[in-house]
């Protein structure tokens, strides 16, 4: 069901941006036209499979690749005693130590599925064969595998946040709780698996491979290589979903590119679905305890956070618990501290709202508990501590719109139904519940660059070398130009993925959307200019004689704004200016940046604005209301019911805005009833490894899922109007259906996954 | 040992003929021989549907199924159900009308599972196109207008 | 994934000589022979294709009870309407198993013969321990992650379950498994595990499932499969149980009760004590409920597998009582 009316602009027009358009990559993804990376046809291509440590700790000694260097077909065997002139890359901000030596494959082992060798041959079948020939000798050291045995960890500094007086607020207040929350290691597992072809033309290194982050995975590769930036190029086009683990080259990518510049061949390496665990991290496992004082009336007095998440034991990523509760309610005291436990894991990464998601789990389940301790109604005591402002940085909201997400969407739920007790509302032996949770994400925003090229026949061709997979980016950035130029949607050919064409952000972080087409709408409008410039300007121009001083274009044709004036199609007027192609370039970074900044903003983090950098404090937010039906007897949790209400802003297209906000919901049931990675505490493998014992969610799990938005353009937020999308659906989910679950059995579960055990 | 067996598959009406070892998988034969890349590998282990193929009319896993299997019988393809005109089959049309994919990748196989579905009988109410639908997971989660789209493509063939 | 010759069988016959051999495999619907091939826990050296061969995929029913060839396809089963009318828990217990694409490729016989979803037997790289795998070599479940694992049938070397849905209903309903040469109730053709792991059924080498027989009753007419699971499709079952029933006139006297447990065993389990302790009982749901904890008696967890002894006396009277009329 569409609930969302499609909007007008913040502006006064009222072309195509914030209609229902359909996915114009559509039709290539329906015909088996769209070809992601891995199917590339390259010539003269060989075949790479890896293999993977079976031990959490120690060293390498040796490697057996005699049966596997004799095995048919095979060309090539690499494991930790080859050593390439490799340089190690910079970090996502740039950070980089100079001359310190890369080794894809090191002999040292940090967790248990880190890869130690991978083999070439002429066919897949050959290389997985041979692959599983090779024979690994160890030296094991002890290893820490799991969170629950790792002790508490180091606190980060840098992330405490303190306001008031927590401890002594809490001390006092009327009513307090106090809980802990656990979530384990959760995987993107998009169903494209990783991996990349890797060729060379002399030194120019082109590669084939899904990401979310062309430019920033072509400095890697050029940095790795030590070679130019602009030898390197990402060719991405379709990307078969990311949701945060596509943003940057791993040890693999080099492995393959290392490999075919050996080979002197093309070279296609597949993570297989299993090695996907741990070729990359997915979200770390976290705890966190929050403690909440509140008034006798459900008015918080004070909020005390102290989180920790695992981290690997060679590097450090912060999965950040205490990201969304600081800004959830109004507050007066408030403390949080996030802490760092390493284990034998490989580094985990950004995952779909990454620190916001077990953020908000957390905030919003303890608020429920709070509203059962206090007494009132969940929804109520959410608008009882509304934040009327920012209370961490004490700056205004550039817009926040959850009031009226919560009252929305509760209309729209029917919330006002409920019977208050857990417990009290069955269907025989099914236990029905209804919860709330809310969520939140930060826009963060980064600045683009676009080329608009206006071609002999009128039509249009943006490019970017941003990157769409399945957000929408195509079909957004078609509407823009083609609003901000006067012309259909049709009429405008869109050429996404090379980070040979002009600089984007990362497709993360829910930046990219406000920032390309912010890019987009500022080379359109100059497009615009220009060939109005040229219309008026011609010697042979109806429109030099038309006493006009300016003209318009609408639906492709340039005019007077007089109705009875001359008019032309673009393709006309190209054709009268004798032009094959016109291009316009323009970038939105600040005027005077050099040359060297302008390739830092695409190839770096570094320049990435925080919501609180400027006057205002800017998020996306959203509620959700979901009604789950638990079999009593058997434990098992269904969802049947979800309205969400967001609050994103303008939304360029709410179809597609739609689509994504649903998909991240869907996750977000993953992650409450579903997704858990399993870890054998001897040996540190993932022991479900795959798709049939990971469990994501399958069409029978997920209920019809209405959507409302609440939005107004907020152009604090981005040129455009709209705030991030991408995220902030899956935040709020897990503890509305954790809060539901409560509500249905009168059982507080708070380690995800609810699965049926604990409910029985 | 190595055996290589020269076979001819029938894929959308079209004979191809080919040279496989026998452990190659229809899957990868399509993909890395014939260059047909529509059919999509999520898993490789039979438990995603991406790869997902009419064999004979009814729908099946390419990657458990060996290319030397398939010989004989009518393969059918994403890039064989429009009609040849280019007019999208019903089902493909109503993917595009409902938005009913994202990243695209589970896609193909979503369609074709969706046409076999509809086939066997199986599309007759939301809960039993959920249910039939189910072996083909989509992670970016159209779940809901894959629902729409099954049903409006059901609806016409009735 | 070894290289292997691949050959199509001629005739039962010959399957059944060729198979005598070492290192050679018979393939149905491969679903099951591709999966462990890939794992690399199976690595033959030649293959079989017996999918082809005339005259076993027939569904037939009878006054006697239905007979399934074992080639027929666990679609085709499932949606056979006599099938589901006359053995709706057959019907069922395949309809709920695996997704619409695997039941189509996969065969009843090999749906038989699948293997154990145990991670560690499943990961021959990582776990090499496995006597299942490699007689002698140990059980690495034993210790690790096992909320899946067995808790019925179990020995000190090996708590894998038997993972298929189908089987719990055949041994509910006393159905036969069919060779060339002999035909065995289906209640000896599984073998616990004890100190021979690997040895699963009775069938000797060269010995081929060629069909099933299960016959017709009255219970087996009014009979169920429930399967309760986490994810609502496209997942083994955590504990399922196949029940039948069959009432006396007036209409609450048990006359007749099979239980069977799919999910929590070793092998497809047949809880007899549960039947015993109602047959001749009035069906009320206290008398269920309490017959119904005998279905767990001798039950050993291990690990994170306990709640299976909690959960496995409800679906075993919520299935009773729903076929009873009373859920």
């Amino acid at each position: 069901m569409t609930l969302i009316e499609p909007r007008k602009h913040g502006d006064a027009s009222d072309g195509s941006l914030g209609r229902h358009v359909a996915r114009l990559d559509g039709r290539r993804k329906i015909t088996g036209a769209a070809t992601y990376a891995l199917e590339q046809p390259v010539e003269n291509l060989v075949h790479a499979v890896l293999v993977q440590s079976t031990i959490a700790s120690g060293r390498v000694v040796s490697v057996d690749k005699a049966a596997a260097e004799s095995s048919p077909g095979v060309l090539m065997v690499l494991t930790p005693d080859n050593v390439f002139n490799m340089m190690v890359a910079s970090d996502w901000n740039g950070n980089r130590v100079d001359k310190v030596p890369y080794l894809p494959l090191p002999a040292e082992v940090n967790y248990n599925g880190q890869a130690v060798a991978a083999v070439i041959a002429e066919t897949f079948e050959q290389a997985r064969e041979a692959a599983r020939l090779i024979k690994v000798q160890y030296e094991e050291t002890p290893a820490t595998t799991t969170i629950a045995e790792a002790g508490t960890g180091k606190v980060t500094g840098p992330m405490t946040v303190e306001w008031g007086d927590a401890e002594a607020a809490f001390e006092a207040a009327d009513i307090t709780i106090e809980a802990e929350y656990r979530t384990p290691r959760e995987y993107h597992v998009p169903i494209e698996p990783h991996g990349l072809i890797a060729s060379w033309q002399d030194d120019q290194l082109t590669i084939w491979e899904p990401s979310q982050w062309t430019h920033g995975m072509a400095r890697t590769y050029a940095e790795w290589f030590e070679i130019p930036f602009e030898h390197v190029r990402i060719i991405s086009p379709f990307i078969g979903g990311g949701f945060g683990s596509k943003g940057g080259a791993y040890f693999y990518g080099a492995v393959a590119a290392l490999a075919a510049r050996e080979l002197g061949r093309p070279v296609k390496l597949a993570v297989t679905r299993s090695q996907g665990f741990t070729a990359y991290g997915g979200r770390a496992s976290t705890r966190q305890t929050l403690k909440l004082g509140a008034s006798a009336d459900g008015v918080l007095q004070a909020v005390i956070h102290r989180g920790a998440n695992e981290t690997s034991t060679y590097a450090e990523f912060h999965e950040s618990t205490g990201a969304a509760t600081p800004i959830m309610y109004a507050v007066n005291n408030f403390s949080s501290q996030q802490s760092l436990i390493k284990v034998n894991t490989v580094t985990p990464g950004a995952l779909r709202a990454p620190g916001k998601n077990p953020s908000a789990y957390g905030i919003e389940c303890a608020i429920d508990e709070l509203s059962y301790a206090v007494g009132i109604d969940p929804l109520e005591i959410r608008l009882r501590n509304y934040a009327d402002h920012d209370y961490q940085s004490g700056k205004p909201w550039s817009t926040r719109k959850l009031r009226e997400a919560l009252m929305t969407g509760a209309e729209r739920f029917g919330w006002s139904k409920r019977s208050a007790a857990p417990r009290s509302m069955r269907d025989g032996r099914t236990l029905i519940g209804w919860g709330i949770g809310c969520g939140t994400f930060p826009n963060l925003t980064n600045s683009s660059e676009a080329m608009i090229r206006i071609l002999s026949d009128g039509s249009v061709e943006v490019e970017s070398a941003g990157i769409d997979m399945g957000q929408g980016t195509y079909t957004i950035v078609a509407q823009t130009a083609a609003d901000a130029l006067g012309v259909g949607v049709e009429q405008v050919d869109v050429k996404l993925g090379d980070s040979l064409s002009a600089g984007a952000p990362v497709a993360g972080g829910s930046m990219l959307a406000g920032s390309i087409t912010g890019a987009v709408h500022k080379a359109a409008q100059a497009a615009r200019e220009e060939l109005i410039g040229l219309a008026l300007n011609e010697q042979n121009s109806p429109f030099a004689t038309s006493g006009a001083n300016t003209l318009v274009i609408e639906n492709g044709r340039i005019k007077t704004s007089r109705e009875d004036g001359p008019s032309m199609s673009i393709g006309e007027l190209m054709a009268m200016l004798g032009r094959e192609s016109l291009e316009v370039k323009r970038n939105t970074l600040p005027e005077g940046t050099t040359p060297e900044e302008k390739q830092k903003a695409w190839t770096h983090m570094a320049k990435v604005r925080g919501p609180t950098a400027g006057d205002f404090s800017i998020h996306s937010w959203g509620a959700h209301f979901i009604e789950v039906r638990v079999d009593e007897d058997f434990g098992t949790v269904r969802v049947s019911r979800i309205v969400s209400a967001f609050d994103c802003g303008r939304l360029y297209n709410p179809k597609l805005a739609e689509s994504q906000l649903r998909g991240g919901i869907i996750m977000g049931i993953g992650q409450a009833l579903l997704e858990e990675g399993l870890v054998d505490p001897r040996n540190g493998r993932v022991v479900n490894n795959n798709l049939g014992d990971y469990l994501v969610p399958t069409n029978a799990d997920v209920p019809l899922i209405e959507i409302l938005s609440v939005g107004e353009p907020d152009f604090e937020a981005s040129v455009l109007g709209g705030k991030g999308v991408g995220e902030v659906g899956i935040v709020g989910v897990a503890p509305a259906i954790a809060n539901a679950v409560f509500h249905a059995t009168g059982k507080r579960v708070r380690d995800l996954p609810i699965t049926l055990e604990k409910l029985l | 040992m190595t055996q290589t067996i020269p076979l001819t598959l029938d894929i959308n009406g079209t004979p191809h003929a080919l040279a496989v070892e026998p452990r190659v998988t229809l899957l990868d034969a399509l993909r890395e021989q014939l260059h047909l890349t529509g059919t999509k590998k999520g898993c490789d282990q039979g438990q995603c549907g991406a790869c997902t193929v009419l064999v004979d009319g009814r729908r099946v896993l390419s990657c458990l199924t060996l290319a030397v299997q398939a010989e004989g019988c009518e393969i059918a393809t994403i890039e064989g159900i429009a009609g040849e005109n280019g007019e999208l089959h019903p089902v493909q049309a109503a993917f595009l009308e409902h938005d009913a994919f994202q990243c695209g990748y589970c896609t193909p196989g979503q369609i074709l599972s969706a046409v076999a579905c509809i086939r066997e009988g199986h599309a007759g109410s939301d809960t039993e196109i959920r249910e039939y639908m189910s072996g083909n997971l989509c992670r970016c989660g159209a779940y809901n207008t894959i629902v729409d789209a099954v049903r409006q493509a059901a609806e016409a063939a009735r | 994934m070894k290289d292997f010759t691949y050959s199509r069988a001629a005739s039962l016959e010959d399957a059944g000589l060729r198979a005598k051999e070492a290192g050679v495999l018979l393939m149905a619907g491969g679903t099951t022979l591709l999966d462990l091939a890939k794992c690399g826990v199976t690595e033959p050296d030649a293959v079989i294709d017996i999918g082809r061969l005339a005259g076993l995929a027939d569904i037939r029913l009878s006054d006697d009870g239905l007979h399934i060839g074992t080639l027929a396809r666990m679609s085709d089963v499932a949606d056979h309407q006599g099938v589901k009318s006359a053995f709706p828990a057959i019907a069922q217990s395949l309809s709920l198993a695996a997704s619409p694409q695997l039941r189509n490729m996969a065969t009843i016989g090999g749906n038989l013969l699948q293997r154990t979803r145990c991670a560690y037997f499943r990961d021959p790289g990582a776990f090499p321990a496995c006597n299942k795998r490699q007689p002698g070599s140990g059980c690495s479940a034993l210790g690790g992650v096992t909320r899946n694992h067995a808790v019925l049938g179990t020995s000190p070397h090996c708590i894998a379950s038997y993972p298929g849905d189908l089987a719990a209903a055949l041994i509910a309903l006393d159905a036969v498994v069919e060779l060339q040469d002999r035909k065995i109730p289906i209640a000896n053709f599984f073998l616990e595990p004890g100190d021979t792991p690997h040895i699963e059924t009775v069938l000797q080498p060269g010995e081929i499932v060629t069909g099933l027989f299960i016959p017709a009753s009255p219970a087996a007419h009014c009979s169920t499969y429930l399967k309760v699971r986490d994810r609502a499709s496209y997942e083994f079952a955590a504990a399922s149980a196949a029940v039948a029933l069959d009432l006396h006139e007036d209409g609450r006297t048990i006359r007749d009760l099979r239980v069977a447990l799919g999910g929590v065993a070793t092998t497809p389990w047949r809880a007899r004590s549960v039947e015993q302790a109602l047959i001749g009982k009035t069906l009320d749901e206290s008398n269920v409920a309490q017959a119904s904890r005998l279905a767990t008696e001798g039950a050993v967890p291990h690990g994170d597998n306990h709640y299976k002894i909690d959960l496995v006396p409800r679906v075993v009277t919520r299935a009773i009582l729903t076929l009873g009329g009373l859920a």
